[in-house]
């Protein structure tokens, strides 16, 4: 081998071991930059780790605190975690692991719930899901739930999470907005005031049944809504009295923009509207304008015929001739009227605000004032006579009807006093008193004097009839026959005048009463009287039914069947004579009959003959008084007389007394 | 039949006449006593010793009435027991009443008749003449 070859493989070792080198070199900065970058790698490895740490730890802090309740379920409805709300809202025990949230749901809700958690396992969420459930605690509650599935690393789902939220308060809240805009709406529709709401462009917004009801329209309100109120006010103008000016009005009301209330309407059919035009703005913009039309017209009336009864009573208390006075409680005058005024004597600055007491009554009177008041103070009203002095000096006497006088607030604030001088009437009433007890005395006295003038003139006549008794006897056989015929024709004479006098004095006796009204018994009465009476063999006299028992005089009532008996059997001249009396019943009254068939009484003197001293037939018997005897007691027994008669045929007397 | 001492009280002098005329012409044998008015008829009968058995008396009189010669009587412890009869026409029921109360032995009422007034007094005096009521 030569050295050049040595060389050449001396020089080819020293490159190529230079070459090696070089690569060493390369290499060993390569590996040292690797180990630079996994370095690197490790740190940012750590640092993600960490990040990742930091972030779960985040999450699972904010799901513990988070306000709303938090559930992890596993497919069964077991409860594997929740947070602090969700055992306050659900009402699980923390520590029972066993929990399932089926267990909790309202037994209505089973199939909800089924659905929904299918509905969860196919989409892998469920939100908005509303559910009602009843908790451990037993408390009923509304809950929504939005949920979400929890998938393994093989994308199975395993678990299941949610948030529950308890919507129970709220929805309430909600619902009562509701039912409250619901009673709005209602309230509005049957409001008792029609109203209309429009808009800028005078469309309807919103009207009520009312509104259409007062403006005579058939349609629905919510039909009316968009609809133009100008144009509709041509329709509904004719419903107004004056229709021009409710059109202009109106426009002019909707051009101003201001509030109006109430505008009155009159209605052709008399009715009376009450118009408010009210603009709605809400944070200075308008929202539309409110008209509320109200039927005044009752109202209206109620007003009017209020004021004319006031009207009307203020008159009568102005114009009545009776005094009125008002004071409070302490006595004093608040208000007189003109009456009383005049019937006092002093003006209304003279009485007003002064004590009535002082003013109109001495001391012997106030008793009775101060009596009176306190009646009224108690409430009680009544009349009472009272002596008053009044500005004169002079002394009246007054009949007051008090009352007492009420607040709005029905507390007594005085009382009112009704003033009438009776001081004439009573007077007139003394009078009339002194006048009957006058009349009372003259009566008697004219009675008395009656029976006095009766036994003067009879006198005289007992007295001729025993002087010419003694000269027939003293000259026996002296006197002719033409004498003692005349001596018989004086004392027939005396007879009849004797009578006279006593029916006279019996016909002047009726109206005086000796005796009370009493029970009689008419049939015991006039059987008694027939049985007593001088009767001809020629005529027959029967009562014909039971005749009443009822009151009255006994011996007047008994002197008329007398009279008209004896009368009836006087005048008969037929061969067969009869008197008939009978009863019939009236509703008020007993109605007697006398029936005879007598010589009869001719119609022109059926008045006449009731009239004293117009006997028709004088006869030895009659004086003419008998009828008017009987008439005066009928008369003073409530009733009537009255006769039918036929010439000839007979008569018949009726008359009624009272029951 | 015993003789009465009759005394009558009446103004009028024919019905005095017509007392003294019947007696006499029924043949009775009775004294009568006659006043004229109430006053004469007191003063007689201060005489207690003659005092009559019967009074008849008339109502209507001037100056003291029947009535009031009645109760005057009434009052007189001695006289009140004196048998009264009225002789009247008064047929008030007034008077009749008043008289009752005070105390009457009888009321007779004055007919028109002559005859029928014989024929009453009769009677009368006939019922007095035997009755034994008295005070001796």
């Amino acid at each position: 081998m030569s050295n050049s070859e040595i060389d050449i493989l001396k020089r080819a070792l020293a490159r190529e071991k230079a070459a090696r080198k070089a690569a060493e070199k390369i290499l060993e900065s390569k590996a040292y930059e690797l180990y630079v970058i996994s370095e690197q790698l490790k740190e940012s490895n750590s640092t993600l780790e960490k990040l990742v740490k930091e972030k779960t730890l985040e999450l699972k802090g904010v799901f513990e605190n988070i306000i709303d309740a938090y559930v992890v379920i596993d497919l069964n409805g077991d409860v594997i975690k929740m947070n602090d709300p969700a055992i306050g809202l659900l009402g699980f025990d923390n520590s029972n692991k066993a929990s399932n949230v089926f267990s909790i749901v309202e037994s209505s809700e089973a199939d909800n719930v089924e659905n929904a958690f299918k509905r969860l396992l196919y989409d892998g969420y469920l939100t908005n899901f509303e559910v009602k459930i009843k908790t451990k605690s037993n408390i009923k509650k509304l809950v929504h739930v939005n949920a979400s599935i929890i998938l393994d690393d093989n994308n199975n789902p395993i678990a299941a999470q949610g948030i529950v939220r308890d919507i129970t308060a709220s929805r309430k809240a909600e619902d009562n907005l509701i039912e409250s805009e619901n009673r709005l709406a209602s309230l509005i529709l049957n409001l008792d005031s029609g109203i209309v709401v429009e808009d800028e462009n005078r469309k309807i917004v919103l009207t009520n049944k009312k509104f259409c009801d007062l403006f005579d329209i058939q349609d629905t309100p919510e039909s009316l809504i968009g609809m133009d109120c100008a144009i509709a006010s041509q329709y509904t103008k004719k419903l107004f009295a004056d229709p021009d000016a409710y059109v202009e009005k109106s426009n002019d009301i909707f051009k101003n923009k201001t509030t109006i209330l109430g505008d009155e309407l009159t209605m052709i059919d008399g009715k009376i509207l009450e118009r408010d035009f009210v603009p709605i703005i809400t944070k200075n913009e308008s929202k539309g304008y409110l008209w509320t039309f109200t039927d005044v017209s009752i109202k209206r009336g109620f007003r009017k015929s209020l004021e004319a009864q006031r009207q009307k009573y203020r008159n009568i208390i102005a114009n009545m001739n009776l005094g009125l006075c008002e004071v409070n409680t302490d006595g004093i005058i608040i208000m007189t009227n003109q009456s009383f005024l005049e019937m006092s004597g002093f003006t209304d600055a003279e009485l007003i605000g002064k004590d009535a007491i002082s003013i109109f009554t001495d001391l012997s009177e106030a008793d009775i004032l101060v009596e009176e008041n306190k009646k009224r103070n108690k409430g009680e009203s009544n009349s009472y006579e009272l002596k008053v002095k009044i500005k004169s000096g002079e002394e009246r006497l007054w009949l007051i009807s008090g009352a007492p006088h009420y607040s709005i607030n029905g507390e007594i604030v005085g009382s009112i006093g009704i003033h009438l001088d009776i001081t004439e009437l009573k007077m007139l009433q003394l009078q009339k008193e002194n006048l009957v007890i006058e009349l009372e005395k003259s009566n008697d006295e004219l009675q008395e004097y009656a029976h006095i003038v009766s036994h003067d003139l009879k006198s005289p006549l007992r007295s001729i009839d025993a002087l010419i008794s003694w000269i027939k006897e003293d000259n026996k056989d002296k006197l002719d026959e033409v004498s003692i015929e005349n001596f018989k024709h004086i004392e027939t004479t005396l007879e009849k005048m004797e009578l006279l006098i006593s029916d006279v004095l019996e016909y002047s006796s009726v109206g005086f009463s000796d005796q009370e009204k009493n029970l009689v018994n008419l049939d015991d009465v006039v059987h008694g009287l027939i049985d007593m009476m001088y009767k001809p063999d020629h005529v027959k006299v029967e009562v014909l039914n039971k005749l009443p028992i009822l009151t009255g005089d006994k011996t007047k009532l008994q002197q008329v069947f007398q009279n008209l008996i004896s009368n009836a059997i006087n005048f008969i001249d037929k061969d067969q004579g009869f008197v008939k009396i009978k009863v019939e019943e009236l509703p008020a009254h007993y109605q007697f009959s006398v029936q005879d068939n007598g010589m009869g009484i001719e119609e022109k003197y059926h008045d006449k003959i009731f009239k004293i001293f117009h006997a028709v037939n004088k006869s030895k018997d009659s004086t003419g008084i008998g009828l008017s005897i009987v008439k005066k007691i009928v008369d003073l027994h409530d009733g009537k007389i009255w006769l039918e008669s036929k010439p000839n045929m007979g008569t018949t007397f009726f008359f009624t007394i009272k029951k | 039949m015993r003789k009465l001492k009759i005394l009558i009280l009446e103004d009028d002098i024919i019905e005095v006449m017509k007392l003294n005329r019947t007696i006499s012409s029924l043949k009775l044998n009775h004294k009568i006593i006659e006043a004229n008015n109430g006053e004469d008829a007191l003063k007689l009968l201060e005489n207690k010793e003659e005092l009559p058995d019967i009074i008849l008396l008339d109502l209507n009189m001037p100056k003291i009435n029947g009535i009031e010669f009645l109760s005057m009587i009434k009052k007189d412890p001695m006289l009140q027991y004196l048998p009264i009869v009225i002789l009247t026409t008064s047929n008030n029921h007034k008077d009749r009443l008043e008289c009752y109360k005070l105390g009457i032995a009888g009321y007779v009422l004055k007919p028109l008749k002559y005859k029928e007034y014989v024929s009453k007094i009769e009677k009368l005096l006939a019922y007095w003449s035997i009755n034994e009521l008295r005070i001796k």
